[in-house]
């Protein structure tokens, strides 16, 4: 019997090395390959007639999604200031929810259980938000790290607080996807390993547990999706508003 | 604001703060643990690291709930003078 955590294993498929760094092919990069090309070519089936005034069925359901993350962006960002993100924020979303859902189809990879994806788009967010904010408010930006209206004896204390929080930030965002995709597919795996070797009077119970956790796994994908790219708008928005 | 807006919005903070405050200590555990293995502080530099960790986490965990809050009173305040001007005109009108 496979331990719980065997599907997350990666081996290489096709032995690949540049200058010594290994950049084989393995089963991740197929699945974030195929999450690539889903999202581009639903997109470009939608908009292949050109953007119909009377929207189609695939149509209206991408502008609800879109007007969706405009809502999103509007909120947290600012109505002016969002739209130079929103397209940035909207690919985010779409990608992460399309590699969370077909982590989903039994023998593919969910690509977001690796902690290395997460954290690349965690860093990769957080260097954005420190180039906007010094970009826009040059070394006044070091204000953030000092809360408006604390004494000054308090300073010293509160800056390697507000240092604290501020790294906590990428990393809670790369970990809560991490976690929640590790964790539901350990235990989808745990379940099914029960309803395989327990006899089959008492192996439906966990077979019927494991069609229940799928359902919740979709519902969890689409929140995931969801809480990171809020948390990324919300994050940026600091920044451009400083307190 | 309408229903599902509420929904996702507090699922969104359901899944938040608990990550918050967790990621905050362990941080400030870890970045404790590397100033001892540098400076050869042992045990001076945890002890520190995980208090402003968890002052770190508590912060971000209260300025999550503030801005929940006032989003929330901001909510409360125009559903508020939404319902006045439904029913001043008909006031108006009984008058």
């Amino acid at each position: 019997m496979d331990s719980p955590l065997h599907h997350f294993e990666l081996h290489p498929i096709i032995h690949l090395s540049l200058g010594g760094l290994d950049i084989s092919i393995n089963k991740a990069i197929i699945a974030m390959w195929i999450g690539l090309a889903l999202v581009f070519g639903l997109f470009m089936v939608a908009s292949g007639k050109g953007r119909l005034l009377i929207p189609g069925k695939l149509q209206s359901v991408l502008e609800i999604a879109m007007e969706f993350i405009q809502g999103m962006v509007d909120e947290f960002i600012g109505k002016e200031e969002g739209k130079k993100y929103f397209s940035f924020v909207a690919s985010l979303f779409f990608f992460i929810l399309t590699c969370n859902l077909i982590g989903l189809i039994p023998g593919s990879y969910t690509i977001t259980s690796q902690i290395a994806v997460t954290g690349a788009f965690a860093v990769g967010i957080f260097l954005m938000t420190l180039v906007i904010g010094f970009s826009r408010h040059g070394g006044h930006f070091l204000s953030i790290l000092v809360p408006p209206g604390i004494p000054k004896v308090m300073i010293p204390i509160m800056i390697p607080i507000e240092i604290i929080s501020m790294l906590a930030r990428p990393l809670s965002l790369a970990v809560r996807l991490f976690a929640n995709m590790t964790a539901g597919h350990t235990v989808l795996a745990v379940l099914f390993g029960l309803a395989m070797t327990a006899p089959v009077w008492i192996g439906w119970m966990p077979f019927g547990f494991t069609v229940i956790i799928n359902g919740l796994e979709v519902a969890i994908a689409f929140i995931q999706a969801y809480i990171f790219t809020t948390l990324t708008c919300v994050y940026i928005g600091d920044v451009i508003r400083l307190h | 604001m309408s229903e599902s807006n509420d929904f996702r919005q507090g699922l969104g903070i359901a899944f938040r703060l608990g990550t918050e405050m967790t990621v905050a200590t362990l941080l400030g555990a870890g970045m404790g643990y590397g100033a001892d293995h540098f400076f050869g502080t042992k045990p001076w530099g945890i002890v520190a690291g995980v208090i402003f960790g968890g002052a770190a986490g508590m912060l971000n965990v209260y300025r999550a709930a503030q801005a929940m809050t006032e989003e929330l009173a901001s909510a409360e305040e125009n559903e508020k003078e939404e319902q006045d001007q439904n029913n001043t005109p008909d006031k108006d009108e009984k008058s």
